[in-house]
């Protein structure tokens, strides 16, 4: 669906929204048929529907909603969206409330996306005119960001499949994408909400704070500030209204001591909510240790279930210190090179995140597809977009496909499943690496314009 | 001088070093039209050398030990199978109209026997197509029909408790029968399966029960098959079932009549199950036969062209062949054993192998000419059956569980005395109860043996490795067409512009085309996606035409044509007329649509080479040389040239034939001649593939969109 950001000046937004809303409506009136939900590239352990009504019937018959490992997700959610799970309307579909709040969810987070995208094209185009290549570059060929990310966000297939096959992911993005508004915006309080809850429902966004702590005390995606220094030394005058901000460390702590409280706002709500089921500690072990320690070993996406189901018990802690710090590694690296882009760092860190993480689906990908929407106008030379394009059409296909044949038809094995996880992680490699380069051109573009020499 | 090459050096100097990897893809990409054409006709040739690649058969499970035990069945347990032959044949028992009489004889002979008996009453369930159920499980979506007491079907089943067994596992052996009119073959099939099991409620070595499945056949042996196996495999827990057989007055009549004469034995109403099946034998007998000897022929081709394991027919085979001295026989395309072209193919073949081996002889691949013709003839029907998708008996049904099982039909050389009787259920049975004892050894399912496998002979196979080499050279070319074509319109474009690398250079394209330049192809794959969506919406069509009472073949295949074409003009001015759009662009336009297409269509070939191969060969064979011949007529007419005049006429014909409907009528006018074609039965030769949920089905759709581009 990535073909409709075409034109979309022309075409009217608004219509393309309603469409994809209307086409999820449709879809969740067939979920017997689809079969969605139990899906494992749309559920997994963390974002199953089917784990989320049990730990709520666990709940509700007053026992630990951690017991028998069935749910691993927030105690928080449990309580939003666990009642949805059981209620019923007479002659409409089973979980048509819970999936209309997946659907809501989804639009709320294509509109953050939006208003998110037009404040980076106006930093961007800010910037522009600050270093004056307004002239150079046509600015009415720039695209609508925003717009363009948002539609990548509602019509993207594997949004579409999280939403209609009520998994979690659609909340879990939304969260993220709070964020990220907050950050961009200025909204301290949001930002840092964002942050809390989507660390607090899955873990891997916490490594968020690093872009968030560049958004808030450098504003948003800028070509780097060397440049701009650059230019001003050429002309010899030093604007300094012309010249990006600098670090400053005030929002910052502005944002530690929001973050502090809303953590401590959840904790106390999780605590209270598993006061007689071993509180807080019990919360840990079945959230985050869970998905730090890989306890299962279902297929999925990923490549962690395969390895850990082979690997000698002997080296399995080992492994997972290495699995886990590989994420690590390519915190630092990336922040020092990317630190003039912050909003594209955060794509590239959910990017690899949903790459390596102990239990991706294809929500994952949605959220960091969308995100990528954000930076069309800088990755307007990137390479193999049309391989990458085949390849997760292909993907996207042949995954169910190798199911298929191993679990229903017996005449494949794991081995046929796990190519295909191999293969999607190759194309989310070879995306973000092709990204990155495409952006750093970019750059390098920007300099040989102002200094005139390659 | 010198300063300018000095200066030309220091240009080279910063290229950077290109890796071999990319020098060869370079390479590749920039002479595709002689790769492709290499590699395609490597891949028609491959095909043809897979009857002389076929490697011997060879039975990997060790656990099955055919032939290992010398075989029980005795005279004496022949003479009982004869005798429910014979009562069988009886007159007096086809008196019923419902041929519920038979049925109970054969039950009153299982419980005789010390078995565990039960009726399963079924009603026939129409095959229907729905169009969801690509992606669900097989068990989800069931349709609750209305039944009506006028139609049913009686499968009676009896069930061997295994003395040493835990009951978790069951072999199943199945001989369809139709009380109505039932030839002399069912009967005799249902002797050598009573010996059998008569034979089996004594031996000691059983680890496995024995469920004889006797299926009522009047509706299709099929439907009986896969109704008792939907009821054995999905258990129903609710109480609040739709009416079904049991409100019926005549079965409830069967039932009283039966528990009335024998009260306190094992007939059960409900019902019954053993353990989880480890496989399933089909015996049939043809009722008439005009071979030389006694044959037995092994079908084994289920649903969308999945087989069963290869351990199975290699079990039947060798017990066959070197035990009862049967012919083992395969399905095979006659009309391919006359033709003289594969006669001497099969002799250049030989020839080349002669030569080969007088200059190294350990080099032995040659096979005879004779012997490379019955090849290829069983090789060509094995890849059209798994290609049509159609199970070849009701063994297809037991697949749809992972259940492995294959139909055995023997036909005997005929002649009505008793000594030929006798013989045929001796050795029939002995069969039977050898291969039951060797899947009886087995300790875990069928997983050894290949799964993905051509047969070239009942004893020759080709596995999937050395098949894929066929496809893969095949559709090779696709991607390197793709990718020459892709770089050339980006290069193109890139030239348009002059070198100058400013983004504002990237501003002078087409006036309506976005300043992205790597991304320009988004506007064809729009177009190719919107052509998919049209075929998706043709291929859903005919479950909705369906819906609509009293139609016949001919005029639901025109509402189809319309409806179909009506869909096309709605699609073409909702979106933003694509169709329009792709005419107003140029050359490099074209060449990007084209690469996406065969983008598009190398994926979806990957695809349909995993779910069922052959359907895959035989699409490729006719999609690949379209694909890469495609050209706008348009372009050819201007160019005017001789090439382009013999490409044009190519892509025109091919096109044609490609088209579902056009390549259906040629065959079915070579076959029957042309008078008698007629597009009521396109319909429904479409409709009972639709009802098999086939792949083949999906792929048609593919050649229609590929057309509609041509």
């Amino acid at each position: 669906m990535e073909k409709l950001k075409k034109k979309i000046g022309s075409f009217s937004f608004w219509n393309w929204v309603i469409a994809s809303i209307i086409f999820r409506l449709i879809l969740i009136y067939f979920p017997k048929n689809l079969n969605l939900s139990s899906r494992p590239e749309v559920s997994t352990p963390l974002t199953s529907f089917r784990r989320l009504a049990e730990g709520y019937w666990l709940k509700q018959s007053s026992m630990s909603s951690y017991a028998g490992s069935m749910y691993h997700g927030s105690p928080l959610l449990l309580s939003l969206l666990g009642p949805l799970t059981v209620k019923r309307i007479e002659g409409q579909p089973n979980h048509l409330l819970y999936s209309l709040v997946s659907v809501i969810a989804d639009v709320v987070s294509a509109m953050l996306i939006r208003a998110t995208g037009q404040n980076l094209r106006l930093a961007y185009l800010r910037s522009l005119e600050s270093l004056d290549l307004v002239k150079q570059i046509d600015v009415s060929e720039f695209l609508f960001s925003g717009d363009i990310a948002a539609l990548i966000y509602l019509c993207n297939p594997f949004t579409i499949v999280a939403c209609v096959g009520l998994s979690t992911s659609p909340i879990e993005n939304m969260a993220v994408i709070l964020c990220l508004y907050g950050a961009c915006s200025r909204l301290i309080p949001l930002a840092a909400f964002g942050w809390v809850i989507a660390t607090h429902l899955s873990l891997y966004p916490a490594i968020l704070i690093i872009p968030v702590i560049f958004l808030l005390g450098c504003g948003p995606d800028s070509p780097p500030r060397k440049l701009f220094l650059q230019r001003h030394q050429q002309k010899e005058v030093l604007n300094q209204l012309k010249l990006p901000p600098g670090f400053s460390w005030g929002p910052i702590i502005h944002f530690a001591f929001w973050a502090f409280l809303w953590s401590v706002y959840v904790l106390v709500l999780c605590g209270i909510s598993l006061k007689q089921f071993g509180g807080l500690w019990e919360m840990f072990k079945s959230t985050y240790g869970f998905i730090l320690t890989v306890e299962d070993l279902s297929p999925n996406i990923g490549v962690l279930w395969y390895f850990f189901a082979e690997v000698f018990e002997f080296f399995r802690n080992f492994f997972l210190i290495v699995f886990h710090v590989n994420i690590l590694f390519m915190i630092l690296p990336l922040s020092i090179r990317l630190r003039h882009r912050p909003c594209y760092l955060a794509f590239v860190y959910v990017a690899i995140c949903s790459m390596l993480k102990s239990y991706p689906s294809v929500g994952d990908s949605a959220l960091y597809l969308g995100l990528l929407g954000w930076f069309v106008n800088e990755l307007a030379d990137m390479q193999f977009s049309l391989f990458l394009f085949c390849g997760y059409v292909g993907v996207s296909l042949l995954s169910p496909v190798m199911h298929n044949l191993w679990i229903w038809r017996g005449t494949g094995n794991a081995n046929f499943y796990f190519t295909t996880a191999m293969v999607y992680a190759c194309l989310q490699i070879v995306l973000v690496v092709e990204g990155v380069s495409a952006v750093l051109n970019h750059d390098r573009k920007l300099r040989i314009l102002i200094t005139g020499k390659p | 001088m010198a300063e300018t090459k000095e200066k030309s050096l220091s240009d080279e100097k910063p290229k950077p070093r290109v890796r071999p990897i990319v020098r060869l893809g370079i390479f590749l990409i920039s002479h595709s039209f002689h790769v492709s054409v290499v590699c395609c006709t490597a891949g028609v040739l491959a095909l043809f050398l897979l009857p002389v690649l076929a490697k011997n058969t060879y039975i990997s499970e060790n656990a099955l030990m055919p032939g290992s035990a010398s075989p029980m069945l005795s005279n004496q347990h022949v003479s009982d199978g004869n005798r429910l032959v014979k009562d069988l044949t009886n007159p007096n028992s086809k008196s019923s109209e419902t041929g519920i009489e038979s049925h109970k004889i054969i039950a009153q002979y299982m419980l005789d026997l010390g078995a565990e008996v039960s009726f399963h009453k079924f009603h026939p369930q129409m095959n229907q197509f729905h169009p969801l159920h690509f992606f669900s499980s097989p068990d989800s979506g069931k349709i609750q029909e209305n039944y009506s007491c006028s139609s049913y079907g009686i499968n009676t089943v009896g069930i061997i408790r295994a003395p040493h067994g835990d009951g978790k596992e069951a072999i199943v052996l199945v001989t369809p029968y139709n009380a109505l009119k039932s030839g002399f073959g069912e009967a005799l099939s249902l002797g050598i399966a009573y010996s059998v099991f008569s034979l089996l409620t004594q031996v000691t070595w059983l680890a496995k029960d024995i469920i004889w499945l006797v299926a009522d056949s009047q509706y299709g042996e099929y439907a009986a098959v896969a109704a008792w196996l939907r009821e054995y495999q999905t258990p129903k827990f609710s109480s609040l079932s739709t009416p079904n057989a049991e409100m019926c007055p005549d079965v409830n009549n069967l039932f009283e009549l039966k528990g009335h004469s024998i009260s306190g034995s094992k007939f059960s109403n409900s019902f019954r199950r053993a353990g989880t099946m480890a496989s399933a034998l089909v015996l049939k007998v043809r009722d008439q036969n005009e071979q030389f000897e006694d044959t037995i022929s092994i079908y084994a081709e289920a649903s969308n062209g999945q087989m069963p394991n290869l351990d199975l027919i290699n079990v039947v085979n060798y017990l066959a062949v070197h035990r009862q001295g049967l012919r083992v026989n395969v399905e095979k395309l006659w009309s391919l054993l006359n033709s003289s072209w594969l006669k001497s193919l099969g002799e250049i073949f030989e020839s080349l192998a002669k030569v080969a081996k007088s200059l190294y002889p350990k080099w032995k691949f040659g096979i005879p000419a004779t012997e490379y013709v019955e090849g290829t003839a069983t090789l060509a029907s094995s890849l059209y059956y798994q290609a049509l998708g159609v199970p070849t008996g009701p063994h297809g049904a037991f697949r749809d569980y992972q259940v492995d099982a294959i139909t055995l039909e023997i036909s005997p050389k005929f002649s009505l005395d008793k000594v030929w009787r006798n013989d045929i259920l001796l050795r029939g049975g002995r069969l039977i109860e050898g291969v039951i004892r060797s899947v009886n050894n087995l300790l875990e399912k069928f997983h050894q043996s290949f799964f993905l496998y051509l047969l070239t002979s009942p004893s020759k196979f080709v596995s999937v490795g050395v098949y894929m080499i066929a496809f893969a050279l095949l559709i090779a070319p696709l991607p390197m067409v793709a990718a020459s074509l892709y770089v050339d319109a980006n290069s193109s474009s890139n030239c348009s512009k002059g070198d100058s690398s400013t983004p504002s250079a990237i501003t002078d394209t087409d006036e309506h085309s976005i300043a992205i330049r790597s991304w320009r192809w988004l506007n064809s794959a729009k177009l190719v996606f919107i052509v998919h969506l049209w075929g998706a919406i043709v291929s859903l069509l005919p479950y909705f035409i369906s819906q609509i009472p009293d139609c016949s073949p001919t005029t639901s295949f025109m509402i189809w044509v319309l409806l179909s074409i009506l869909s096309l003009l709605t699609l073409n001015s909702v979106l933003a007329s694509p169709l329009a759009c792709a005419k107003a662009t140029q050359e490099k336009e074209w060449a990007l649509v084209k690469s996406v297409t065969i983008s598009s269509v190398f994926i979806g070939l990957g695809l349909m080479s995993v779910i069922n191969f052959a359907t895959a060969e035989i699409g490729a064979l006719l999609m690949v040389p379209m694909c890469l011949l495609a050209q706008p007529l348009k372009l050819d007419v201007r160019a005017g040239t001789l090439r382009s005049f013999c490409r044009m006429i190519c892509n025109l014909v091919l096109g044609h034939i490609a088209f579902p409907p056009a390549a259906f009528f040629l065959l079915k006018g070579m076959l029957d001649g042309f008078g008698n074609a007629n597009v009521g039965d396109f319909w429904m030769w479409v409709e009972s593939l639709w009802a098999w949920n086939s792949a083949t089905y999906l792929f048609i759709v593919e050649v229609t969109y590929i057309f509609s581009h041509g």
